[in-house]
């Protein structure tokens, strides 16, 4: 038997690394009650900083050092805390997308300060190795890292448990309200607490880059693997999360001594999420959701009252008159465009599924991609190398994606909130990770083809008549979910969102609801990507992954996240970055999306409620302008607005 | 005894870990009385509340909904056999309009009676509750904009939208001014008179309102029941004075 140890000790080397980030995620957590998301991408940023501090501007490191670890990450860290400290007590949702927002901006700006170019971080430490026993070398950049993590545990942990700062902090932990009233600074302690864990997540993110590359989404993804730890420490112990880290990191390595390809090597990449997904389900209902006093979101957007009565109203209306104008759009546009236009109608199919399984139901999910990427994949293999015909290809890609809407069901039987998000998130990683990129399901980096299709003897592989499907798709699907919306469907699915307490009272069966709703989500995801795939003619697993999933999640909120147009606004977002717009500006826009939707967060109608209030307010002025207005006037006007149209 | 019960608890109890929140409950609540359920804090009202719609299940004993054994039953179960109950902490649906809440409620109760007559039904059913209660000025409003006391009169016309045979009622006049609780009692009073109406189980704090609007009081302490009886006899109670109205100064 060849030694395990080696790998034993290897291990406890990158899995303190883990512990140390899944203690940063623990303490925002426990003192702010907010879950950071954007964890990985502070990581990432700070680490970028230093490249740039160190490698480009050639500061001695004993110089970079400090300016990272004491003002760069605790700025950052104050930053992350000004931003989120005015969304506490609002609903888990709202906090999960600002996080969410926060590192998609991040990511959004690091190419943007810190320029596109490939690039290495030095090393830090020397490279040279000490012997361990007598057979084991060990790099003294790994001993380093070790000891970096242990003595900022340990620090953490006097700190906590030995200081007065330490006492106030867990009176801030136990019952925030009850501490601000014995006098304790509640907001100085949370201020600590971000600065302290973006600290950590600057060492995080310096240590782990020389061994996974300046990346900007694989060291944020990296970064996920302490969620698994964090968790095992019910987001609040500090010592189960370091613990959790070390095991996971021990596990990974262990694994990594019978392959480095193959399928031990997929299962020892996925290992983290499977931990996650695995501790979310048996831990479950142990873990409580901080901050569970509830906020109502402000939703005084005062928009017209829905009806129960009439069935053709407004919207239909409209949506009607859109599918109308869409379905004659090659009239005026035609060419690569009209792909892009095409495009987006595809992305709008799919944020659809989110619109109803987020916005009315309120089961949040980041894995609608992973849905489309079968029915994309499925579509690939039955109608491209199969030669079946790509209706039977895209019915049986909604088939199977039945039973892993019943999975994803499951899951939120027992899980709400960031719990759900969470679970959604390790789903979708775990597919991108066992699924998606096995080279017989995908063709791996090339990816596979799929054809587009022919109904009854009508070729649609022409960009007009495959656009004219796509919008007939969308359209159908569209003003179905608007009928069913105003009727008992959609009543059905709002009250799970605004309260499954009062839902399973008065009759509802939140299993068989919930479980439909994501079946029926996931199929019509798992549709839109076989068109999307038919559209592309060439699909990666790229195109699915849980980075494809979380921009669709910040599209949908920004273009509003209960709304059908929200979806159709969403998609054209998607379209508008198709354009073929200048690299300076096309930079900006994923920072503009990021923004965007940090600034839209608490409006579940999102931009168009934004413009609507906007408009509302200018003909307010407009009609104050004549003459000079009675006191009571601007009451009148919020009185008639909201009671009105 | 009076009437047959619509809903009735025997013998239940409820274990939580080393902690004994209820031991051995007997309760009835007949039809078309109102039946009050009270105790100091900690006494096992809500633990009590919890079994009957079924979001706890007992470790010993048993439920009855109209002679019918629905122990083993999910909530949403006993909410379409006609057990319909309203919130302490109110449970509206935030962002619908209150006619929303109103309709959601109906068709909640009665999942595939959604078109044709069942369409009319319910436009009917709503119109009712909607007279009786006076929520007219309401409907277009969204349920999250409204008062506390607004809040409590959309929930219990949700109750009553389903068309229970029972109504639990939790706290009703918590965040209520003194004529809002006038008009709650008032409201209860015309649900239960008018024929057909729910049998009412009432938790509440506000003991002059208890003592006007029941029939017959049960009173629990320490998770035991301790007294049973009218409001006078209750209020006559040594254990109970002791043990409860004593603390509140209600004589």
């Amino acid at each position: 038997m060849s030694a395990l140890w080696p790998f034993l000790v290897l291990g406890i080397f990158s899995g303190s690394v883990y512990g140390l980030a899944a203690m940063g995620v623990v303490l925002t957590y426990k003192t702010a009650g907010v879950f950071n998301f954007a964890y990985g991408a502070v990581a990432m940023f700070c680490a970028y900083t230093y490249w740039q501090l160190h490698d480009a501007w050639h500061l001695p490191a004993p110089v970079a050092l400090p300016l990272l670890l004491l003002v760069v990450a605790p700025l950052l860290g104050l930053l992350l805390e000004r931003l989120f400290s005015p969304l506490a007590g609002l609903s888990a949702e709202v906090q999960i997308v600002a996080s969410l927002a926060v590192l998609a901006a991040l990511e959004a700006l690091a190419p943007i300060l810190f320029g596109t170019q490939d690039r290495a971080l030095r090393d830090i430490f020397p490279r040279s190795t000490v012997l361990v026993g007598n057979r084991l070398h060990v790099g003294e950049d790994q001993l380093a890292m070790l000891l970096i993590t242990l003595a900022s545990g340990a620090a953490l942990w006097w700190l906590l448990r030995r200081t007065r700062f330490g006492t106030a902090t867990r009176a801030v932990v136990d019952n925030r309200d009850l501490a601000g009233m014995i006098g304790v600074n509640g907001a100085r302690i949370r201020r600590a607490a971000w600065v302290v864990s973006s600290i950590f997540a600057a060492l995080v993110g310096i240590l782990l880059s020389p061994s996974q590359g300046l990346d900007v989404y694989q060291l944020t993804v990296v970064v996920i693997y302490a969620f698994a730890p964090a968790v095992l420490g019910r987001l609040v112990s500090l010592p189960w999360a370091y613990g959790g880290g070390v095991l996971l990191g021990v596990t990974q390595s262990v694994l990594s001594k019978w392959g480095a390809s193959g399928s031990v090597a997929d299962v020892e990449a996925a290992l983290p999420y499977l931990a996650l997904l695995l501790l979310l389900v048996f831990m479950g209902r142990g873990l409580k959701e901080a901050g569970t006093t509830v906020r109502p979101v402000a939703s005084g957007s005062g928009s017209p009252a829905p009806t129960t009565r009439r069935l053709l109203d407004r919207r239909v209306a409209l949506g009607t008159g859109a599918l109308v104008a869409a379905a004659a759009v090659p009239l005026v546009v035609s060419g690569p465009r009209l792909h892009d236009v095409t495009a987006g109608a595809v992305y709008a199919l799919i944020a659809l599924t989110l619109v109803v399984l987020s916005g009315w139901a309120g089961q949040i999910s980041l894995a609608q991609f992973s849905f489309a990427g079968v029915g994309a994949f499925t579509a690939a293999h039955l109608a491209g190398s199969g030669g079946r015909h790509f209706l039977l290809a895209a019915l049986v890609g909604m088939a199977l994606a039945v039973p892993l809407g019943l999975v994803v069901g499951f899951l939120s039987l027992r899980l709400s909130g960031l719990f759900l998000a969470l679970v959604t998130m390790a789903f979708a990683l775990l597919m991108d990770n066992l699924v998606f990129n096995r080279s017989d399901v995908s063709g791996g980096l090339t990816g596979v083809t799929v054809p587009r299709p022919e109904i009854l003897g009508l070729s649609l592989a022409g960009r007009v008549g495959f656009y004219e499907l796509v919008v007939a798709v969308l359209g159908t699907v569209g003003l179905g979910a608007l009928l069913l919306f105003r009727g008992p469907v959609g009543r059905r699915l709002q009250i799970l969102r605004d309260s499954p307490l009062a839902a399973s009272t008065l009759g509802v069966n939140l299993t068989t609801t919930k479980l439909v709703t994501f079946v029926v989500c996931g199929a019509v995801a798992a549709l839109g990507g076989s068109l999307y795939g038919a559209l592309q003619q060439s699909v990666t697993p790229q195109d699915f992954s849980f980075a494809a999933s979380l921009e669709l999640l910040l599209l949908v909120v920004l273009g509003g996240r209960s709304l059908v147009s929200g979806a159709v606004l969403a998609g054209a977002a998607y379209g508008v970055q198709l354009l073929p717009i200048p690299a300076g500006v096309a930079r900006f826009i994923p920072l503009g999306i990021a923004l965007g939707v940090l600034s839209l967060i608490q409006e579940p109608e999102g931009t168009l409620a934004q413009v609507r209030r906007e408009t509302r307010r200018c003909l307010s002025v407009l009609r104050r302008l004549p003459g000079p207005p009675p006191a009571a006037l601007p009451l009148q006007l919020a009185e008639g607005v909201s009671g009105g149209a | 005894m009076g009437p047959e019960p619509a809903l009735a608890a025997v013998g239940v109890s409820v274990r939580f870990g080393g902690l004994q929140a209820l031991s051995g409950i007997d309760l009835t609540v007949p039809t078309g009385e109102i039946t009050g359920l009270i105790g100091p804090n900690g006494a096992g009202k809500t633990t009590c509340f919890n079994v009957l719609t079924g979001l706890q299940v007992p470790t010993t004993g048993r439920v009855e909904l109209g002679g019918v054994d629905v122990t083993g039953w999910p909530p949403h179960r006993r909410g379409r056999a006609g057990l319909a109950r309203t919130f302490q902490r109110l449970e509206l649906f935030a962002r619908m309009t209150v006619e929303d809440n109103l309709t959601a409620a109906w068709e909640s109760a009665r999942p595939w009676a959604v078109l044709g007559r069942g369409r009319r039904d319910r436009i009917r059913r709503v119109a009712e509750v909607v007279e009786l209660l006076e929520l007219g000025p309401l409907l277009g409003r969204r349920a999250g904009e409204l008062s506390t006391g607004q809040g409590r009169m959309v929930e219990l016309g949700r109750a009553l939208c389903t068309g229970p045979r029972v109504l639990l009622l939790d706290e009703p006049s918590s965040g209520l001014d003194g004529a809002e609780t006038a008009r709650f009692r008032d409201v209860l009073l015309e649900v239960v008179g008018a024929g057909g109406g729910p049998a009412v189980l009432l938790v509440e704090h506000d003991m002059a309102l208890v003592m006007e609007v029941c029939d017959r009081i049960t009173v629990l302490d320490f998770g035991e029941r301790i007294a049973e009886g009218t409001p006078a006899g209750v209020r006559a109670d040594p254990a109970v004075r002791a043990a409860y109205l004593g603390e509140t100064s209600v004589a």
